[in-house]
């Protein structure tokens, strides 16, 4: 590795900068690269991110900065592979809660009765439904049992409810909503025939 | 009144309590004679008459300070021999000193009325449910009387009918007693604590989900395992909570004991979760006894007590303190196993007696003081027992066996069992293989490369 390619990779590292690395700056570097190879890495990387955000970084700063990490040592950042596995694994079970007693008793306080609250109104929910649901049915009932208007016969109203006329036009449900969603697929699985 | 101001407001009513502000709030970091103060002015209702002049030494506080504090109490000791005295006695000090000395010094705001808005909503959200549930209760309860009230024959559905209506309505009553208080902060703590009153549902109710969640597992599994259930009983399901200690040392489930330890009885703890008081039967027995007349294993009574009460909060059952004229049957003896013999199942059962049924001792002393060849089940059927309880101890032959089985007069300490040698069925083999074939003279020049022979020790 000599200093003339390095000075090569550098100036095609530094992107936006006008004017190059000092040369003692490369050499400081080049000196670090040659005593350990991950040093040399840590040193690349803060440069390679200024070099990409800096407009017009002094080439002094870059010196400081380098200096910098070079005291610093390897220890103060994680690896960025580490880094990037955290990035792109986040973790599916969330911490877990460190409370004192009473703290946690007053949290699970809360939860339970929060707990109660949605259990309320889901019961709620289901008996205004199943409410609905009845007088619906009895008013069916009830057209069952009358004879219609004029000398229509008993049911006569109910079966004029029950039509679907109309029902599965265009802007209304989509026809394929007239079947059950089934999980198996039906023995004829294409109607290549069907048009709307 | 606004929201905010609401729920300030209990904050508010004990800050205005003339409580003692206290000085010495950081005792923490203090030297002993500081933390000596604390204590004096927090226990005695006027402080500042009997505060120590601050001049005062350590010795000196530490010489009245027994006189100033009669009451030893686990939630406030704050003094090495205050902690001491108090685990001596039995009542290990509650937290860490920090905590207690915090909570002598810190306003003591009830759990129940902290300050804070969304806590507070939620205890109102809880207390309105516990409202409609005790409600439920008693119209339930009303319902059930009413029931029980009518004649069968005006009932629908008759007799039976009526009897299964009474069952499930009972049952619902049962479990609306739990769900009006499951939902309390402070029932939940006291159980934690252990403070909880086991005549009470809730508790019963809390300590038997806990108990179902891994010990019953676990001796489920070791029931499993050691293959108690077909070998000691043809089947067998626990349902109360059975702990052993040895010396005041809790066990685990099939622990090997070592000898000297089980010499002496364990003390139990039983806890039942069913309410009332009933008698049980208390048995020990070793199901791994090696016969080498017959080749086979027989069984053992180690111990024997009947009619012991036991109710949910009485749970404490100490087998070496069980009335020796009213309960005792056969007396302890040690478990222990001889040398070369697998290790032996001490098993250790609960039976439980039919309510108001007592067993006759004088019969059962008859019966099974030869201790030799018991049967838990024919005992169990002999007398109508439900096993309800178990847990279980090993035993293998340890250093102290020895010594054991002489001081109890034990013969067999010096027997060792091994196994018989079995010699295979198959007619011998001439060796054979390439090495087998040239050990004559003839090869000699190969004797070198022949010594490893199938079948044959190397030489």
């Amino acid at each position: 590795m000599s200093t003339s390619s390095l000075r090569s990779l550098f100036s095609g590292l530094s992107l936006s900068t006008t004017t190059p690395l000092s040369s003692t700056a490369c050499q400081r570097i080049s000196s670090t690269l040659v005593r350990s190879p991950t040093a040399a890495a840590i040193a690349l990387t803060p440069l390679q991110r200024r070099s990409f955000s800096f407009t017009s970084p002094a080439p002094a700063k870059a010196d400081k900065s380098s200096k910098k990490k070079r005291k610093k040592g390897k220890g103060d950042e994680p690896d960025p592979r580490i880094q990037n596995l955290k990035v792109s694994n986040p973790r599916k079970v969330p911490a877990p809660l460190r409370f004192a007693r009473n703290r946690a008793l007053r949290h699970w306080t809360i939860h339970r009765a929060w707990l109660l609250f949605q259990r309320k109104e889901r019961e709620r929910e289901e008996k205004e439904l199943a409410r609905l649901y009845q007088s619906m049915h009895s008013a069916c009932e009830e057209l069952r049992q009358t004879s219609g208007p004029g000398t229509q016969d008993e049911g006569y109203l109910y079966r004029v409810a029950m039509e679907k006329k109309g029902v599965f036009k265009h802007h209304n449900f989509p026809i394929e909503y007239a079947r059950p969603q089934v999980e198996t697929p039906a023995r004829e699985p294409w109607n290549h025939g069907w048009t709307r | 009144m606004s929201t905010c101001q609401r729920v300030a407001r209990p904050i508010a009513r004990s800050m205005r309590q003339d409580r003692v502000a206290l000085s010495f709030a950081r005792t923490f970091s203090r030297s002993a004679a500081r933390k000596e103060e604390v204590t004096t002015t927090t226990t005695n209702t006027p402080p500042a008459s009997q505060v120590p002049p601050p001049s005062s030494t350590a010795a000196d506080v530490t010489k009245e300070a027994p006189a100033s504090q009669p009451k030893l109490t686990p939630d406030t000791a704050t003094q090495y021999w205050e902690e001491i005295r108090l685990f001596k006695k039995g009542t290990p000090p509650v937290g860490s000193r920090r905590r207690r000395v915090a909570m002598q010094t810190s306003e003591n705001v009830p759990f129940e009325q902290m300050p804070y808005q969304c806590f507070q909503e939620a205890r109102r959200v809880l207390q309105e449910d516990r409202k409609e549930k005790l409600q439920a209760l008693s119209s339930e309860i009303a319902k059930v009387k009413r029931l029980e009230a009518t004649p069968a024959d005006q009932v629908p559905g008759g007799e039976a009918k009526k009897n299964m209506r009474l069952r499930s309505m009972k049952k619902w009553v049962e479990e609306l007693k739990i769900l009006a208080d499951i939902n309390d902060p402070i029932v939940k703590r006291k159980f934690e604590d252990g403070l909880g009153d086991m005549d009470k549902p809730i508790y019963r109710h809390l300590a038997e989900s806990k108990w179902r969640g891994y010990p019953f597992r676990l001796i489920t599994q070791r029931i499993e395992q050691l293959k108690i259930v077909p070998d000691v009983l043809p089947k067998f399901e626990p349902t109360v909570d059975v702990q052993m200690f040895f010396r005041q040392r809790k066990t685990t489930p099939g622990e090997i004991i070592d000898s000297r330890i089980s010499e002496k009885p364990p003390s139990l703890k039983v806890q039942v979760f069913n309410p009332g008081e009933r008698l049980v039967s208390v048995v020990v027995m070793d199901s791994d006894v090696p016969n080498a007349e017959t080749d086979s294993f027989e069984r053992r009574c180690h111990y024997l007590a009947a009619n012991v009460p036991i109710s949910p909060n009485s749970s404490s059952l100490p087998l070496s303190k069980v009335n020796k004229d009213t309960q005792l049957v056969v007396p302890w003896l040690p478990a222990f196993a001889q040398k070369g013999a697998p290790y032996h199942r001490m098993s250790i059962w609960i039976l439980e007696q039919k309510p108001g049924q007592t067993l006759d001792l004088a019969k059962l002393k008859e019966l099974y003081s030869g201790r030799d060849g018991f049967s838990l089940k024919s005992f169990k059927d002999k007398f109508t027992l439900s096993p309800v309880g178990f847990n279980i101890f090993r035993s293998v032959w340890d250093e102290g066996t020895a010594d054991v089985m002489e001081r109890w007069n034990l013969p067999g300490a010096d027997v060792e069992f091994k196994h018989a040698r079995v010699y295979s069925l198959k007619p011998e083999k001439k060796a054979r293989g390439w090495e087998a074939k040239r050990q004559k003279p003839k090869y000699k020049s190969l004797w070198k490369y022949t010594k490893r022979i199938r079948g044959m020790p190397r030489r």
